[in-house]
């Protein structure tokens, strides 16, 4: 697979989610951030935001995250769309590309979520011919990243963890790990997070990951009284996901992490404080000595906080 | 077992259904308006969350993504029916005229239609007329702003020519729209209340800035010349178009071409080999 030459790599640091409310301030003023990314399909029918992303490229690193490929839809990806992101991806030249282990085309429309696959042999097929096909399209490997799940079908046979590394293994794709999304997955289906992270650990090879995510979500009632947990990118990063992304660090290693945040956007001082906080994590284990026990004393000390 | 009838009319079992069958019913439920039809066979799911739950977090992220992208393009309309009104609109165009890509900032045209008339808006007979000119504003907010007057360029007499700014509009409606959207987005009730609705047709050039969507108000003779222009008339039919807008003796319609057209912010006035310099600036 060709990789095209990217300007401006992302750096193993935590960076920034940006969404159009901040662009205009971050343009003129060029806050401290140590790389941001972008929705793609914010910029595909809005030139002038597109013309303004384009000058504050010069000044970040920048990664394109797709929510619209829908490389898990049994119709295909829709050469249409994969068109104009690689048109984007000339223009701004971004360090990374990313989208989601998900659909959200059926029926001739556009569904505006990450829907879930059944982890199957079938889907696996198709999930892999999608991301190929985007692949050739774009010349470079795409990082798929593990959506917040609330259903599971009752056909998977095996589990997401598996089916995405059998996705890299086959197609040469990366990982995008979303540690808010494992925890809200594993906290809907009532299992323990850092047990589903360790699944992760064993799954996948760690050379494939290639960022990070990290976000606040909602936690609510289902209609019956039990908890739901809800990846709506609109609140702080909840103590649980510090925990689990300390232990994602001491297994996967420092890498590129993103802060998102979606709705009831803050002052982007907020967005800052919260992707210090990821860089600090990050420094405290760069910053251990290289010597296994470290390591191993890291990831005991994230466990034993979350217990 | 539970069991659904395949496309092909066959039994097959919720767990068996191929890939495309699944994404097809389940897409159709979640935009369904009915319970029947957002109904799923339990027996397609596993796990501890029950599908019922799951398929109801999914439909509320679906239909609250598209009410949010059709707020973010009539954000007037939005103020003016109020959060939970202009929802039960936006989901009901949503099911009717769902997008087909997902860039939602091209999608929702039809809302301006779809909207027209929707019960419950009988006291507001502008509703219509406020939409468009909000999707007015959204259109060229998503341009970009255009310095150099990159548009249009019409020769005016001699060696000078008119350029007009790339993306200029004019916009004419049955209601003082301009006036309304002002009142709405200010959320100030005593000047909604002070418009007046029987005022007749206005007219807007309309164009973007890096200061944003700039507005001006036009005569009808002017608004009659840009349009011919804007159409690819040349300057000999715009003034013809502008003499027949209205009723003005041929020195008042002159008169406002020169102040509403030739001395505008979106026309500069140059000669064929210097675009970038000349009156009008």
């Amino acid at each position: 697979m060709s990789q095209s030459l990217a300007s401006s790599p992302i750096p193993a640091r935590a960076g920034i989610g940006l969404r159009l409310p901040h662009q205009s301030m971050v343009a003129t003023e060029r806050p401290t951030a140590a790389w941001f990314e972008v929705h793609p399909e914010n910029y595909m029918a809005d030139e002038a935001a597109l013309a303004e992303l384009e000058q504050l490229r010069a000044h970040y690193p920048l990664s394109l995250h797709a929510v619209g490929l829908s490389l898990g839809s049994a119709v295909g990806v829709e050469a249409a769309h994969v068109a104009r992101l690689r048109d984007l991806s000339e223009r701004l030249a971004p360090g990374l590309i990313s989208d989601h282990l998900s659909w959200s085309v059926a029926n001739g429309h556009y569904l505006p979520d990450l829907l879930p696959l059944p982890y199957t042999e079938e889907a696996l097929a198709i999930v892999c011919r999608n991301v190929g096909q985007v692949q050739q399209a774009l010349a470079r490997t795409l990082l798929i990243e593990n959506p917040s799940t609330y259903l599971c079908y009752a056909s998977a046979d095996m589990s997401e963890a598996e089916f995405l590394a059998a996705v890299v293994q086959r197609t040469g794709c990366g990982v995008l790990l979303d540690i808010n999304n494992i925890y809200v997955s594993a906290r809907n289906q009532r299992r323990d997070a850092h047990e589903v992270l360790a699944h992760w650990s064993q799954a996948l090879d760690h050379r494939s990951v290639g960022e990070m995510h990290l976000a606040g979500h909602a936690v609510v009632a289902t209609t019956d009284g039990a908890e739901l947990r809800i990846d709506d990118h609109g609140d702080r990063v909840c103590a649980d996901v510090w925990s689990l992304y300390a232990a994602a660090i001491a297994e996967f290693g420092v890498l590129p992490t993103l802060l998102e945040w979606d709705t009831r956007l803050p002052d982007f001082r907020v967005l800052q404080e919260e992707a210090q906080h990821a860089q600090q994590l990050q420094d405290d284990y760069t910053s251990l000595p290289l010597a296994r026990s470290s390591r191993a004393d890291f990831r005991n000390q994230a466990n034993a906080a979350h217990a | 077992m539970q069991r659904t009838p395949d496309i092909a009319g066959a039994q097959v079992a919720p767990a068996l259904w191929p890939l495309a069958m699944l994404q097809s019913r389940m897409a159709t439920a979640l935009m369904a308006a009915d319970d029947a039809g957002r109904e799923l066979p339990a027996a397609l799911f596993a796990g501890a969350m029950p599908g019922a739950e799951g398929l109801r977090v999914h439909r509320n992220t679906v239909l609250g993504g598209l009410s949010h992208a059709l707020r973010q393009t009539y954000p007037a309309v939005d103020q003016l029916v109020g959060e939970a009104f202009f929802d039960r609109m936006a989901v009901e165009f949503s099911r009717a005229q769902p997008p087909r890509a997902p860039q939602l900032g091209s999608w929702g045209h039809g809302f301006v239609a779809f909207i027209d008339g929707f019960p419950g808006t009988g006291n507001l007979p502008y509703l219509r007329a406020l939409a468009q000119f909000d999707a007015r504003f959204d259109e060229l907010a998503r341009r970009v702003p255009d310095d150099r007057h990159a548009g249009v360029a019409v020769p005016l007499h001699g060696e000078l020519n008119l350029y007009f700014t790339a993306g200029l509009l004019v916009h004419s409606s049955s209601y003082p729209v301009a006036a309304l959207r002002e009142a709405i987005l200010a959320d100030d009730a005593a000047a909604l209340a002070a418009v007046d609705l029987a005022c007749g047709e206005q007219h807007f050039a309309m164009w973007r800035t890096a200061e944003g969507v700039m507005l001006q108000p036009l005569g009808a003779a002017a608004a009659s010349y840009l349009r011919a222009v804007l159409d690819g008339g040349t300057s000999e039919q715009a003034l013809a178009a502008a003499l027949s807008a209205g009723d003005s003796p041929e020195g008042a319609v002159a008169a406002q071409l020169q102040q509403e057209i030739l001395q505008a912010r979106f026309v500069r006035v140059a000669t064929h080999n210097n675009a970038a310099t000349g009156a009008g600036q």
